[in-house]
């Protein structure tokens, strides 16, 4: 008897050991952060920006007293490895203690795979790119948040914003990654194109394998079929090689291209005037708002010395990330009397939070969600600068162009209507 | 009608660089006897030390219709370099021996030239259209074509011709004949057959490398090439006929062809056209188009 109830009481023990992360905690000597990203491979091409920003930004951070004196230390995770060691990894660092958030990820794939992780093991995890509205659907997150806004918005952004710029287009063809991102994105305008202007006709739709080298046949249908609009939400180095095989074959003369993560490669391949681009958010250094932030324009000077070229925008959603982390951190110590929370009081201060990030504010809803501003925008020449610049800018309201807690997106989406898109700002209009 | 122009001109543009990728590994097979998993790996290592020769000359300003010459001369480096020592340290080990322990060793060394390229040429992905931009392009039928597309077309066929004079017709080609026909009675009329090993390995070596270099204009370059190209020059090895030249000509068309029918047609059949072109070809006949049933030395 006396065994038994001294092994329940260890048993106990354990269990409230396990609980202990509710309490709150005293200040460990180092914040560990888990950043997923590419590190390597085609995707590296935008996974090494958001590295750049996290290190830089950490670096900030740390050199101003860290995040209630307690200096943060990354380790970082290559996506490349694929979903699995993903995973593996994920499992790994949540078992250190010192580590109490992970910044993850930037591949839909692996955000999809992660969350449910991040549930069992009850760790707070900050999408930093999970920008498939796949995530939170079903509202019940408790760990897993997304402060730079969602493939909804982002994407109904685009196709209002070219319908509005050339309100005669009759014909689109579409060509996207082969996996979550680039069909989701697909469905997405093409849902919103069905719903401002039924008569659209979707004259081709192609889904090359991620990390194609070579997209000379892609480009000869494209061409073939003569769209108005080319729509495209290729990135990393499948973007730029796209671009540079495009460009000699006229494509870019030939039709109205759209190219949804198309700031990315502004200061690497010499796109044309003209090309309708956009931040997936509201995520432009070169926006009013950023500079008219003082701290984004040291920010943005100090990653332009130690990296020899401007951030992009994944670069920029990184960077928010860390404030919104941050952001919670302080919210919850000044809740708590300045304790070290625990992870339950830390995922209860994102929720509903407001953030101010480097470019514009974050909002987060019940459902963990979060609504950013979305600029979009096309290129054009700029006196400044050896590459083009983002000009005749719209920004619409992160709340626009979302649909509410719980509601089905594609429904939502069909609900839009033409007078709704006219009741939004125009191009030109974000000056 | 307007469709067809275009179609055959993906279709050959395609099966010219298919073609590079595969031809060097059904000539290995077809004189050593070797399926060499690696072969994929030669390919991207062309066009790695391509894009960096062609990046070099460009960054230094220098003539650039020098990248041209850079191009051939990457593909004569990396199979002077790599072919020798590979198979003399490596290859050779595998002769005789069962086809599994063949696959296991050469996939190894894919393993390992894997990561010689990271460590090497780092991961970021490269890319160089000095000879691309230097050839324009051409309208045909209402599409625009880079002329480098064509030429490619033209240095493929140019390949297969040089082939296939060079198996016939010349000295080499006859004692590669010989070996091929029959190993032990070539070296018993004093045919140095490790000499003939080196040089048909290196010649896959050099053709494979040349593919990846002559990609590089019009394609980009990142890790995971060499595995990528690895898997489709199999399916073309396989549907020509392990050991046909000529069939492995046919069999990039035929590959190239599913793909882009697929692209124009069915795209979300894209990725899987070339392996289901394959798998019907094999099921009508099991030895490839070319290949055929040899009898079994006891």
């Amino acid at each position: 008897m006396k065994l038994r109830t001294a092994l329940s009481a260890l048993a106990l023990i354990g269990c409230l050991g396990e609980a202990m992360p509710a309490v709150a905690q005293t200040k460990p000597d180092s914040l560990g952060l888990g950043i997923f990203t590419f590190t390597s491979g085609p995707a590296a091409a935008y996974g090494m920006p958001g590295k750049n920003a996290a290190d830089l930004m950490i670096e900030q951070i740390n050199a101003a007293g860290g995040i209630g004196g307690v200096k943060i230390v990354p380790t970082y995770v290559d996506e490349a490895q694929g979903a699995q060691g993903v995973i593996a990894e994920y499992r790994r660092l949540s078992g250190e203690a010192n580590n109490q958030v992970m910044i993850a990820a930037l591949s839909s794939a692996n955000c999809l795979a992660l969350a449910p992780l991040a549930e069992q093991l009850q760790m707070p995890t900050v999408g930093w790119n999970c920008d498939t509205h796949q995530l939170l659907l079903d509202g019940k997150s408790k760990y897993v948040f997304r402060p730079n806004g969602n493939t909804v918005p982002e994407f109904v952004a685009y196709a209002v914003y070219l319908l509005a710029r050339k309100p005669d287009v009759k014909t689109v063809a579409i060509i996207n990654p082969d996996y979550a991102f680039g069909h989701d994105a697909a469905t997405i305008f093409k849902a919103a194109l069905k719903a401002l202007r039924p008569d659209i006709q979707v004259v081709a739709e192609l889904f090359p394998k991620m990390g194609s080298p070579n997209y000379q046949t892609e480009i000869s249908r494209l061409t073939t079929a003569r769209p108005d609009v080319v729509f495209s939400n290729l990135w990393g180095a499948d973007l730029e090689n796209f671009v540079r095989q495009a460009q000699p074959r006229g494509l870019f003369s030939s039709s109205q291209v759209v190219l949804a993560l198309g700031e990315t490669v502004l200061q690497r391949v010499p796109l044309p005037e003209g090309v309708i681009v956009g931040v997936l958010g509201d995520g432009w250094w070169m926006s009013p708002d950023a500079m008219a932030n003082a701290q984004t324009k040291t920010f943005v000077g100090a990653y332009k010395a130690k990296y020899g070229e401007y951030p992009v925008f994944p670069s920029i959603k990184m960077a928010n990330t860390l404030l919104y982390v941050k952001a919670a951190y302080e919210a919850a110590m000044k809740k708590n009397g300045g304790k070290w929370p625990s992870r339950a009081e830390l995922v209860d201060a994102m929720r509903g939070s407001k953030v101010p990030t480097l470019t514009g504010t974050t909002v987060t809803r019940a459902d963990n969600d979060g609504m950013v501003d979305q600029i979009v925008g096309v290129t054009v020449k700029s006196p400044n600068q050896s590459f083009p610049v983002i000009g005749e800018m719209v920004r619409y309201k992160g709340d626009a162009l979302m649909p509410k807690e719980g509601q089905d997106p594609i429904g939502w989406i069909s609900t839009l209507t033409p007078a709704f898109a006219a009741s939004l700002p125009k191009p030109g209009s974000y000056k | 009608m307007n469709a067809i122009i275009p179609l055959a001109l993906d279709t050959l543009s395609s099966a010219a660089l298919i073609f590079f990728a595969a031809v060097g590994l059904t000539l290995v097979f077809n004189v050593l006897r070797v399926l060499n998993v690696a072969h994929g790996s030669f390919y991207s290592i062309g066009a790695y030390v391509g894009a960096s020769l062609c990046l070099f000359i460009v960054s230094r300003q220098l003539n650039p219709y020098l990248s041209f010459v850079a191009l051939l001369f990457s593909a004569v480096l990396v199979a002077v370099i790599l072919g020798p020592l590979i198979e003399s340290t490596l290859i050779r080990w595998t002769y005789g021996k069962s086809e599994a322990v063949q696959i296991l060793i050469t996939f190894g060394l894919f393993l390992i030239l894997e990561d010689v390229q990271r460590i090497v040429f780092g991961v970021q992905s490269l890319y160089e259209d000095a000879p691309m931009r230097l050839m324009g392009s051409t309208a045909i039928g209402g599409i625009v074509y880079l002329n480098y597309q064509i030429a490619l077309i033209a240095m493929a066929v140019l390949v297969v011709i040089g082939l296939r004079l060079l198996i016939k017709h010349t000295r080499y080609g006859r004692l590669i004949t010989a070996v091929v026909f029959d190993r032990e009675m070539a070296q018993s009329i004093g045919i140095d057959t490790n000499r003939i090993f080196i040089l048909a390995f290196s010649l896959g070596v050099f053709l494979a490398a040349l593919g990846g270099a002559l990609a590089v204009p019009t394609s980009g370059v990142a890790p995971g090439l060499g595995a990528d190209t690895m898997v489709l020059a199999f399916a073309v090895a396989a549907i020509g006929g392990l050991g046909q030249i000529e069939g492995a000509a046919l069999a990039a068309l035929i590959v190239a062809l599913a793909r882009v029918l697929a692209i124009y047609f069915a795209p979300s059949l894209d990725a899987v056209a070339p392996y289901a072109a394959m798998l019907i070809v094999l099921l009508a006949r099991p030895y490839g188009l070319f290949g055929s049933i040899t009898a079994r030395r006891i």
